[in-house]
């Protein structure tokens, strides 16, 4: 059995067990739909005034991307890590030649297809419901499933660690909200850095989920002018390595953090 | 016989609590070795140390590798109050977990080894009780272990799902696997086990296969009386004591029965019903583990039968 086998066993098992939770499937996909219809639709963007939706409709596509790449891998991966704990499943699959790493990477790939989905299904809402111009070509649509893909992988990451010190199911979800309330909105996602103070800005490159807003936006089309500044490097591709880079650093972090003993 | 499973002086505290507390063991290749003992006696954490996924002081090894590197397809566990992804079937969960070793047993063979082949596409939590832990203990076969460890696997289970596990646990045994097995089921631990291991605070207080240690810890025959009568009213040559609303007479073989009789019928004791017993490994557990237990809380069953007609 290779390391593709495994990880194929352990994503059949966790796709199926998400797919029979309608509760979850329903909120997974009606999340992103009450979101773009509460601040694309009913509050509406691009009014030209003050406040945090004055940016036209392209400039809030990561921030509703963000929406389900943030909060989707976090809660769910942060709750598996939780469910796994509580039902002494690690302690079953440490004695099995599946490594914690695998399990992660099978967690994760669960989490690009649905999320994958459910941005799709964004990326249309906003286009019908706001007006959003998203006409990007080939290669700029495949960057956005690039930075998609490396954003859920790595909140799966981070959800592993806040499920793992977590000491229970209701913490993660305190925990998970408590860490991606604060990012959503202080990553150049809805709020332009230009609204925030001075000495905030410099903080808002610690997030990681800045520089998926960053190149989202470089992809889509959308103004960003932390992106104009850095000439020196193609904010398409440069914001793809170094996300790439946090994902990996994060996925080995939950990798290691998973437990392993009681 | 060479040793599968080899562990020297194991210790683990949680806190003030220690969990383990010096145990040693040995369990030959192919041998069924049972732990029993009270609550909290150490059982799990035991389990844990030897499957490498606690943190214990002390060494063990695993067909003489380090329980974090032996080849997990030799090893198979059953954890105690394992609880799986309770939205897959019985058949996806063994394919799953099958689906992480090299070789697996067929699905359905292991199916119908636990007795799920009519259940086999009902999701777990659909299941009964029983059926869950008939199918947990599925998962723990599926890669066909050389060492298996199986931690309460019949909680739960009938008493006609008990023994088809009993007789599986056989087979398994008699095919060479090696089995380490906890349970509360004094019944099964007796059928099953070449030896027993008595766990009490920690401590491996007693181990030797388990009609030897009935006949060292268990006690003598007894002849059990369904009566009120004080144990003085009754002129016997045997040890008699009151245990709630019995005299236990001791030492009574089958052939002396009579004797006892009469010196009832003699001093005039009205009783309703009369049982003789051997003594079993639940004497020796209640022995061993109920010293244990009343030194720890200074109560013994007489004493609670006193305190209840105060």
């Amino acid at each position: 059995m290779t390391r593709a086998d495994r990880i194929r066993a352990a994503f059949r098992a966790d796709w199926h067990s998400f797919l029979r939770r309608r509760t979850a499937v329903f909120f997974t996909f009606f999340f992103p739909l009450i979101i773009v219809v509460i601040f694309g639709v009913l509050v509406q963007t691009g009014s030209g005034g003050g406040g945090i939706f004055a940016e036209p409709p392209g400039y809030y596509v990561p921030g509703y991307l963000a929406v389900v790449v943030l909060f989707t891998p976090l809660s769910r991966v942060g709750s598996e890590v939780a469910r796994h704990r509580d039902g002494n499943r690690f302690e079953k699959l440490a004695t099995t030649p599946l490594s914690r790493g695998e399990w992660l990477l099978a967690q994760t790939l669960v989490n690009v297809v649905v999320i994958g989905l459910a941005a799709l299904m964004l990326l249309a809402l906003m286009v019908v419901l706001t007006g959003a111009d998203l006409s990007v070509g080939v290669s700029d649509l495949a960057l956005v499933v690039g930075y998609v893909g490396l954003g859920v992988a790595l909140f799966c990451g981070l959800g592993a660690v806040v499920g793992s010190y977590a000491g229970s199911q209701d913490g993660v979800i305190a925990a998970s909200n408590a860490v991606a309330l604060p990012l959503l909105f202080l990553s150049e996602t809805f709020v332009p850095p230009e609204m925030l103070p001075a000495w905030f800005r410099p903080a808002v490159a610690l997030s990681p989920l800045t520089y998926f807003s960053r190149g989202v936006r470089a992809a889509t089309g959308g103004v960003s002018s932390v992106v104009a500044e850095s000439a020196f490097l193609d904010p398409h591709v440069s914001n793809l390595f170094f996300l790439a880079a946090l994902a990996g650093a994060f996925l080995a972090a939950g990798a290691w953090a998973l437990p392993r003993t009681d | 016989m060479a040793a599968t499973l080899v562990a020297e002086d194991l210790r683990r505290t949680y806190g003030e609590t220690v969990a383990l507390d010096g145990v040693s063991l040995s369990v030959e290749a192919g041998e069924v070795f049972a732990l029993v003992g009270p609550n909290g006696a150490g059982k799990t954490t035991l389990v844990r140390a030897l499957t490498g996924t606690t943190d214990a002081e002390g060494s063990v090894s695993l067909f003489g590798a380090d329980p974090r590197a032996v080849d997990p397809e030799r090893v198979g566990l059953l954890p105690q109050a394992f609880d799986p992804p309770e939205r897959l079937t019985a058949r996806e969960l063994i394919a799953y977990y099958g689906g992480l070793y090299d070789e697996a047993r067929d699905v359905d063979a292991v199916l119908a080894d636990v007795g799920l082949t009519g259940d086999a596409d009902t999701w777990y939590k659909d299941l009964s009780g029983g059926q869950q832990r008939r199918t947990c203990v599925g998962t723990a076969l599926v890669n066909d272990p050389d060492l298996l460890f199986l931690d309460e696997p019949t909680t739960g289970v009938d008493p006609a799902g008990r023994r088809a596990l009993w007789r599986l646990v056989e087979e398994l045994a008699d095919g060479g696997t090696t089995v380490v097995l906890t349970t509360h089921d004094m019944d099964e631990a007796h059928r099953l086990a070449d030896r027993v291991g008595l766990l009490a605070d920690g401590r491996l207080v007693a181990v030797d296969d388990p009609d030897a240690l009935v006949a060292e810890y268990g006690g003598d025959a007894r002849l059990v009386v369904e009566t009120d009568a004080d144990p003085g009213a009754v002129d016997l040559a045997y040890p008699v004591e009151r245990r709630d609303d019995r005299l236990v007479v001791s030492g009574v073989e089958p052939r002396d029965i009579g004797t006892v009789v009469d010196a009832l019928e003699t001093a005039g004791v009205d009783y309703d019903a009369l049982t003789w017993t051997e003594p079993d490994l639940a004497d020796v557990y209640l022995r061993l583990a109920g010293e244990r237990e009343h030194g720890a809380t200074g109560r013994d069953g007489p004493a609670l039968a006193g305190e209840a007609g105060r």
